[in-house]
């Protein structure tokens, strides 16, 4: 007994002695990044014995991980490293808490996996300011046995939106509770869907409003047409992630990181398979990339240094490898790809969703100044009015005006 | 005298400071940042007069989240409190009858007060879910058509009211119910000797006026919770779809925490403690006029 208190203690001044700088790390969404985020601190400490790593109790989610980030910079507590939401990291930046990462990075950023593409998601007037370290975009989740009974076929399903609505539309006619087709009355679901026509929600330095174009008409179209034509019920994103696991809802467009949880949930009703979002286009294509950033808010030279290591880390092969095995996002750093064979073979369904990454990711475009996060509101609440029966072309025209109203740029 | 003083301010003092810096000095940076447009976490903010008032109540949005809360309140104060009432005589009169049936049902309308909203509202979630819900499944088994309860935006606002209503009529009651044992049973005895023989003049003549004070603070408890009313629109709804159950507390929240608009918000926030302190003195004036009974 007495020799193991004495190991114990020895053990204990062993590791303050060589753990010389600790980083608080924030986190946000639990429910998809509790066990990760231990198994990427383990295994970081593991490999650098001298860092510790600390996590902060996660936020609930994204919007409430940034306002407790900005409370805590005012209360002068703030972490040394947080990861936050790709399309939120700018409103820290705006007030000067995010640290430059240029400094940091290697010359050649190819060769450590570092994309240019995956670069941008991070970067802000020639600056990088967050790496990505997830990545999600839209993708189609079917459930193949009410398309069988509908009379459709898994083999040849349907590649354009077309198509997906005269399945929905049978699914939909089965009984009273199924139905076809679901997809969020969101932002980021909008921009992916204005993606897929080739348009943009702003133009390129951010001086005016884009979506009111033909391809954004065409896009918010098909809000209307999920409706009257697809049989799609105004339920909330919740009751849809309910519903689809169920075996009530025959189509669901939705992010791919929920895989594994939908696979889970799943599992005993119906073998689920990931379809990638049609693309209607035939240039400039892209898809917002949902997921997570992480950002250095630290100023002291010495702990950035740290948590530069850090970020190395899970933003390189091994730390990805970790982030895909346990959340079911697509990595975002090229070199693990190859490592991940074996990942595949298990997890088919991740297959589209990680090449339609690899082939379209492009930024979630975030509305600029300080009515910002305000706008994708009033986007919200168009494309309610839009499935509740709203004429299509004055809607986005008259929410064009808004946003450009709301955000000075008339 | 000195010496008296000195002890005033040394037992006054301690709650005096924690009071001025912990209500008062809040309160009043609150009040000038109403006047700004200080962003959560800025460096730095503007002077803007009172274009954050005129926001409120000449923007789409800040007049829909007043309207909202005026109607939410409109249905679930009278409900709620007729409701109480209702169920207060109800068990009040088979309290000596069925002693350990009125017990329990005092006991059941009153859960609803002791449970965390947040985590009932994950069950009225459930309930009045489109398609796995029970209330449609009853719906369609009684021949109805389903309702989307909390995803419509013309039915949204009543389906809180009805949460709201079920949260506070167990509370109402027991206020009333305290009312009640409170009535001498000689006023009863004299009232049918004048001749009040049936329930409704026993009621109308005896314990309605007697419980005018009671019915009055229910009244304005009710009121406060009423417009104060956030978590389930926060928890449920976040004020959608479409705006359709934005209320002027969660509208506060959505600009504050979500927009980080805090000098916007404060801006509510002023309106709403100016109209709840209107609220406050009406209560004090008015009962002080009503306690003629006693």
């Amino acid at each position: 007994m007495k020799q193991l208190l004495l190991s114990a203690s020895l053990a204990l001044v062993a590791t303050a002695a060589s753990a010389e700088t600790e980083i608080r790390v924030h986190y946000a969404i639990p429910t998809i990044w509790n066990e990760t985020q231990e198994r990427l601190a383990e295994a970081f400490m593991a490999a650098h014995p001298d860092i510790s790593i600390v996590i902060d109790g996660p936020a609930e989610d994204y919007a409430d991980g940034v306002q407790r980030l900005l409370r805590e910079s005012v209360a002068g507590t703030a972490p040394d490293v947080a990861y936050v939401g790709l399309n939120r990291w700018r409103i820290l930046e705006d007030r000067g808490l995010t640290q430059p990462l240029d400094s940091f990075l290697p010359q050649d950023t190819d060769a450590a996996g570092y994309t240019d593409a995956l670069l941008s998601l991070g970067q802000f007037e020639g600056q990088q300011h967050a790496l990505g370290t997830s990545a999600s975009t839209m993708v189609l989740y079917v459930n193949p046995d009410l398309v069988e009974q509908a009379g459709g076929s898994m083999d040849d399903f349907p590649t354009d939106f077309d198509g997906i609505i005269e399945l929905a539309a049978a699914i939909d006619a089965l009984d009273d509770i199924t139905e076809g087709v679901w997809i969020g009355r969101h932002d980021w679901r909008f921009q992916s869907l204005l993606g897929s026509h080739g348009g943009r929600p702003l133009n390129e330095d951010e001086s005016d409003i884009t979506f009111d174009s033909s391809a954004g008409l065409q896009a918010a179209a098909l809000y209307s047409r999920f409706v009257t034509e697809g049989g799609m019920s105004s339920m909330s994103q919740n009751d849809a992630r309910q519903s689809f696991p169920a075996g009530n809802l025959g189509m669901f467009f939705e992010s791919s990181s929920l895989l594994n949880r939908f696979e889970e949930g799943s599992e005993g009703n119906f073998e689920l398979v990931v379809k990638r979002t049609p693309v209607i286009a035939e240039d400039d294509v892209y898809f917002p990339t949902g997921g997570s950033a992480i950002v250095v808010l630290t100023d002291d030279a010495e702990r950035q240094a740290a948590a530069w290591e850090y970020i190395s880390f899970v933003t390189g092969p091994e730390g990805q490898r970790i982030i895909v095995e346990t959340t079911g996002y697509a990595p975002t750093n090229s070199l693990v790809l190859n490592d991940l064979v074996e990942y595949y073979e298990q997890n088919p369904n991740a297959i589209p969703a990680h090449e339609q990454v690899a082939e379209h990711a492009g930024p979630w475009f975030a509305y600029p100044g300080s009515e910002g996060v305000a706008v994708t509101d009033l986007i919200a609440a168009a494309l309610v009015n839009l499935t509740d029966g709203a004429d299509v072309d004055e809607t986005i025209n008259d929410l064009a005006e808004t946003v450009r109203d709301r955000l000075d740029m008339n | 005298m000195i010496r008296r003083w000195t002890t005033d301010i040394i037992l006054v003092g301690p709650a005096a400071i924690a009071l001025i810096l912990f209500i008062f000095l809040p309160v009043l940076i609150v009040f000038v940042l109403a006047f700004t447009d200080y962003q959560f976490g800025a460096s730095s903010a503007n002077w803007v007069g009172i274009e954050n008032f005129a926001d409120l109540f000449g923007s789409d949005l800040g007049r829909k989240a007043i309207t909202n809360t005026l109607l939410y309140a409109a249905i679930v104060i009278p409900t709620s409190v007729g409701l109480g009432l209702l169920v207060a005589v109800g068990l009040h009169s088979i309290s000596k009858t069925l002693p350990r049936f009125s017990n329990a049902l005092k006991a059941i309308y009153f859960l609803p007060v002791a449970a965390t909203l947040v985590a009932m509202a994950v069950s009225w979630q459930m309930l009045m879910h489109p398609s796995l819900g029970l209330f449609n499944h009853w719906a369609v088994a009684l021949g109805f058509s389903p309702v989307e309860w909390l995803t419509d935006q013309n039915t949204v606002l009543y389906s809180l009211a009805i949460i709201g209503v079920w949260q506070s009529v167990g509370y109402n009651m027991v206020l009333f119910l305290a009312g009640l044992t409170s009535i001498p049973d000689t006023l009863y005895d004299a009232a049918e000797v004048d001749g009040a023989q049936s329930g409704w003049s026993r009621f109308w003549l005896v314990t309605w006026p007697m419980l005018g004070p009671t019915t009055l603070f229910v009244l304005i408890v009710t009121a406060a919770t009423a417009f104060r009313v956030f978590e389930t629109v926060a928890t449920m709804t976040r004020g959608g779809p479409a705006f359709a159950s934005d209320t002027i507390v969660y509208a506060l929240y959505r600009e504050g925490f979500v927009y980080f608009k805090a000098g916007y918000a404060s801006a509510i926030t002023v309106v709403f403690f100016l109209a709840l302190l209107l609220l406050t003195v009406i209560q004090l004036l008015v009962v002080e006029r009503r306690v003629h009974y006693r």
